[in-house]
This record gives structure tokens, sequence and C-alpha cells, in this order.
């Protein structure tokens, strides 16, 4: 009895939901404010003389909407994600696996290593990759010593090198969720899988992939929304002509001052990166679901 | 005993002294100056000729705020509603200054805050800004592969196919050179389209920065350019292989200038940098370096130098004069169909 009513007391008082007070004001301050700010420019005028208008108009989303440009720039930043994010889960997947299952004393080396990368800033890292795929770069040394081509090959300010780029700030991130949620798996199970016959691609198939899953989800939607807001590397592997959605906003805001267009397009960008990463979730974690009921006793 | 203890009004006295004593320091050595500038040489010049020797002597405290021009555009426009923003001086070339000064951002210099503005060169003379430095657009080409220019026309010609490269952050010097030489003005920039297209089509290539330009042009990836005469005779200087021609349609004059924001928070300051900027040892340190010609009428140049950055008086008889209103209401449109059609 005094317990509960000792728990009661403490719970009339408790400071719990105190403590998120400063972490919010922090958020509405610094994070809501500013998008309020700027969905209310996103429906003003651009005027070059006057700089902005206050209005209230739809015209800006209607001109990204009707504008095969624009339109084309979305897709593109669309299939550059999605096709970064692919390769990098195909890449990351074997070593985020041998991370997670080596038991070398190597292993705090190797994830050191991984985790390297991050400490280097993108700009430093796309000035490297200038390095190597610049026509006098290492790439092209290399096929001109060897003789496979007379003349340097265009490999930047490609689409190529972009999506090198991107692969290259990204990986790192899917590495560490995958080896995260694969350390959770047992061993056991992939020794029971083996010892009821299966091969390893059948016990990656039916038994780690599937178990992994929450995982690979994890990793795709970080690095998904990673990708679409890409700006360092598109703007300096890709050049002038290749454009991505973060690159162009920007131009909008700076180089043109089109602030109520530049809003439009920051609104467009992150509500099709919250529909896509969303919809993506929702097809994976259903499949996920469906696994789980294949797999269950009959 | 007495004397020995701290007593209530000394403590409170010496707790005020010590959260006065920044001010207090500030205010003795002068205060601090902030300037929004460019990085790299510009930055460094800004240094050795203006802050090192002639405002740190009067014990300014000189900050840079480092960046290209668009963001510090947008820096300005986003501060415009504030009282204290962050430039006591803020760099711009001459379009974008006349962009900003439309927004009513700046304010006038007058002899009695700048006395050296008096010398400078009546033609340089804008009411919301001071002249640094300038230059001219000129052709930059590689005379090992090719025969001078003598019109922006001669980039059109099919032997130079592919060798034209072209620096993104200069489209609109672009689009007035194709302008110039299809009918058009400083004041119609339109005819420069469909020639610019004619242009891409013999592949032109665009760079995304005066220096992957330089790249290009020092390996003989291309021969020929429009650029500043000031950046071409600091590229000949570091041993690319080029020259200048000035077209006969004109070279257009760059004019790099400064202006006191309405809210800088070190207003006198600004002006102290106006007046050192137009010291003529500052000026002839920028012309000896960079290759931009003085902006006032009391700094001669060295001989030697004055051939390779100046233009002779038919030359600048011959300046283009821009159209900076016109460039201003078409910025927006003209980039767009830049970004869109030329390099799309």
């Amino acid at each position: 009895m005094a317990v509960r009513q000792a728990r009661r007391r403490a719970g009339a008082f408790s400071l719990g939901p105190f403590l998120l007070v400063p972490a919010s004001l922090l958020v509405v301050a610094f994070l809501v404010a500013p998008l309020a700010v700027l969905f209310r420019y996103s429906f003003n005028r651009y005027s070059p003389r006057e700089f902005m208008i206050d209005a209230f108009t739809l015209e800006n989303y209607a001109r990204f909407f009707t504008d095969s440009y624009f339109i084309g720039v979305l897709t593109t930043t669309v299939r550059v994600a999605a096709v970064c994010t692919v390769v990098s889960l195909v890449f990351a997947y074997p070593l985020a696996y041998l991370l997670a299952r080596t038991e070398s004393r190597w292993k705090s080396a190797l994830v050191i290593a991984v985790v390297f990368p991050l400490m280097v800033g993108n700009v430093v890292r796309a000035a490297g990759w200038m390095a190597v795929l610049g026509n006098e770069g290492i790439v092209n040394h290399a096929l001109l010593s060897l003789g496979l081509v007379t003349q340097p090959m265009r490999l930047m300010y490609t689409p190529f090198a972009v999506h090198v780029g991107i692969i290259a700030v990204v990986l790192p991130y899917m590495i560490l969720t995958l080896q995260s949620v694969i350390e959770g798996i047992g061993r056991d199970v992939e020794e029971a899988a083996a010892n009821l016959g299966a091969g390893p691609m059948t016990t990656f198939r039916r038994v780690l992939l599937p178990l992994s899953l929450p995982g690979v989800i994890a990793g795709c939607t970080l690095v998904f929304i990673l990708c679409m807001n890409a700006y360092a590397t598109p703007v300096l592997l890709g050049g002038p002509q290749f454009k991505m959605m973060a690159p162009a906003l920007y131009d909008q805001f700076t180089r043109t001052t089109n602030w109520p267009f530049g809003a439009a397009l920051a609104f467009i960008l992150m509500t099709s990166t919250l529909v896509l990463t969303i919809l993506g979730t929702v097809v994976l974690s259903r499949r996920m679901h469906y696994r789980k009921l294949e797999a269950a006793p009959r | 005993m007495t004397g020995q203890t701290i007593g209530r009004r000394a403590l409170l006295g010496a707790a005020a002294g010590l959260l006065a004593a920044p001010a207090t320091v500030r205010a003795q050595s002068g205060g601090r100056v902030v300037v929004g500038t460019w990085g790299g040489d510009y930055q460094d010049l800004l240094t050795a000729n203006i802050a090192d020797p002639l405002i740190r002597p009067q014990g300014i405290e000189v900050l840079y705020d480092v960046a290209v021009a668009p963001p510090r555009k947008t820096k300005l426009l986003a501060e415009r509603m504030t009282r204290r923003g962050t430039f006591d001086v803020a760099c711009l070339s001459d379009i974008d200054m006349f962009e900003m000064a439309q927004q009513n951002l700046f304010e006038p210099p007058t002899p009695e805050l700048v006395p050296n503005m008096n010398n400078v060169i009546e033609a340089l003379r804008k009411p919301y800004a001071l002249p640094h430095i300038y230059s001219g657009k000129v052709i930059l080409y590689n005379p090992d592969r090719m025969e001078k220019p003598t019109s922006y026309a001669d980039l059109w010609d099919p032997k130079l196919r592919g060798r034209v490269g072209l620096s993104d952050g200069l489209y609109i010097q672009h689009i007035e050179a194709a302008a110039l030489i299809n009918g058009g003005s400083p004041s119609n920039f339109e005819p420069a389209k469909p020639k610019l297209m004619e242009l891409k089509a013999l592949g032109a290539r665009v760079y995304p920065s005066n220096e992957a330009l330089a790249a290009a042009l020092n390996s003989g990836e291309v021969w020929a350019t429009i650029m500043w005469l000031a950046r071409g005779y600091m590229w000949k200087k570091a041993g690319m292989p080029i020259r200048h021609a000035v077209p006969k349609e004109g070279a257009t004059p760059i004019v790099f200038e400064k202006a006191v924001p309405r809210n800088a928070p070190n207003k006198a300051n600004g002006w102290r940098w106006m007046q050192a900027m137009l010291e003529p040892s500052a000026q002839v340190g920028f012309a000896e370096r960079m290759g931009y010609v003085p902006t006032v009428t009391n700094a001669p140049l060295p001989e030697e130098i004055a051939k390779e950055i100046s233009f002779t008086p038919e030359e600048q008889a011959n300046f283009v004069r821009v159209d900076y209103q016109y460039i201003a209401d078409n910025n927006a449109r003209l980039l767009d169909w830049w970004t869109r059609e030329f390099k799309g």
C-alpha cells in the first residue's frame, strides 16, 4: 500500500515529460519555425526588382509540375538515389556480414576502416574522386599506360562519376546499419539451415536475408534519404550539366535569388523523399511480414 | 584588519569591470571590421595590401567571411530586415552589387566618410558602392594551336570544334558576347540564344569553375575562352600557354566593388576599410599580383605591368557599356535558359 502510494506520488510529480521540453523547444525554434517560414515563402511571388512579393499563389508549385525540365531533375534525383541505394546494399551486405561474423583480432581495425571515410567531408572526398577520375587522373593514366585507350576517357562531369561519388559517401552508413542487425542473428540459425541441407545461397535467401530485413529497411531508408538530398557530390563530380534537386534549389536561392520558387522546390524534394521512403518501407515491411507467415509452422 | 578584506562594493565593482573588459579592450583597440569576400588569392591580397599595412595599425581587428558571391548575396538578402547584419564591408561584382542595391541594402558613400573617393575614376562611380579593382572581358586563346582571334565570332569557327571552353559562372558574359555578334546589344540579349546553340552544336564545353577551365586550357583540352583579362594575366604568369585578344565588339568592363550595408555592425570601420582600399599602395598591390587595374587616378602602374593589364585609350573608348538594369531584370530568365537549353 505504502509502495503504491509512493509510486502515485512519484507519478504525480514525474519530470519525464518536462525533460522533453528543451529538445522540443530546440526543434521548434531551429527546424519547425524556419520550415514554416520557408513554406510561407513558397506561396510568394518573385520579382527581379522587388525580390519577393507577399502573395498566396500556387504558381511556384504549378510551374514545377508543368515544366518538363524540373520534372526531369526530380526523375534524375530519384533514379540516382534508387540506383545508389541498391548498389550500396549489394556492396555493403557481404562486408557487413564479414564484419559481423569475424572473430579476428583485426575486427576493430576493419570497423575503423569502414568508419574512417565518415571523418572526411563530402567535399574533400569529391576532390579525391576528381584526382582519380580526371583527364589526367589515376584511371586515365592507367588506361593510357596500358594502351587500352589512345586519349583520356571523359569520366569526370558524368552521371557515372556522380553515382560512384555518392555510393562512396553512403556505403559506410549501409555497412554499419546492416552489421549491427546481422550481429543480432545467431550463428546457430545458419548452422541449423546447413544441417537441414540448405546451401549457402539458400541459407542467405531463406534465412539470413529475411531475418536481416529490418536492417535492410533501415539501411535503405537512411541511404535513400542521403542520396535524394546529395548536394556536394553532384555539383563537384557531375559538373554544370548534371542537375539534381538539391543543387537546383540552391541555384534558385543563390544564383537567381528566386526564393519563392526555391522554397517550393525544397518542399517538393522533402515531400517526395518522405513519400518514397514511406512507400519503400511499407513494401519491404509487407515482404518481411509475408516471409514470417511463410516461415511459421502450419 | 581594515583594508585587508574585500568589501561588497569592491566585489561588485570588480565584477562589473570584468564584464565590461572585452568591450573596453575592443573600443580601445579600434574594434573590428568584418569583410565578406572571396577567398584564395583575393583574400590573401586584401590581407597583404589593405588589412596588414593599413587597417591593423589603426588597432582594428579584421575578420573575413569567405564565400563565393551567391551565398554572400543570399546572406545580405536574408539579413536585410535585421538590425545588425554580418558584414561591415560586402564585396561583389558590379552586376551583383547593382542587383543588391535595388533592395536598398547599402549606405551611400560620401567624400566626408571616404576622402579617397575623390580620386575614383569618374566612369566607375556609383551612388551605392565604391569600385575596388577592374578589368575587362577579352578572348583568351592558345597561340600554339590557333590564330589570334579578332572577334567573338571567331570562336564559332568550325576549326575550333570542341575546343572552346566556357566557365559556368560567367554565363551572363557569354550570353552578352553572343548577343553582340548576332544583332543584339547590351540591352537586348535575345539574339544570343540561337547563336549560343550554334556554339553548343560545335561542341563547346561548360566548366563548373574558372579553375576547372584553367586546367583545361593548360592541358590543351581547350584552346579558347571568354574571360577577364586579369585572369588571363594571372594564368599567363603561372606559365599557361595563353595570350589575350580584345574583340572588335569591345571589351566589357568588370568592376569588383565594395559597399557598407545599412545594418553593418561596425559601420565606421567599414568606411575606414573603404578609405584604405583606395590608397594607391593597395591598388598597385592588386594590379601587380592579380592583374586588375586601379580604380583611382592617383595610382600609376609600372609600365611593363600597365602594358599587360591595361586597355589602350582606343580600347577604353570602345568599352561595352553594361546595362545593369537590363541584366538585373533578366538575370533569372537568362540563367534559366542557360541551365536548361544551353547546358541541358
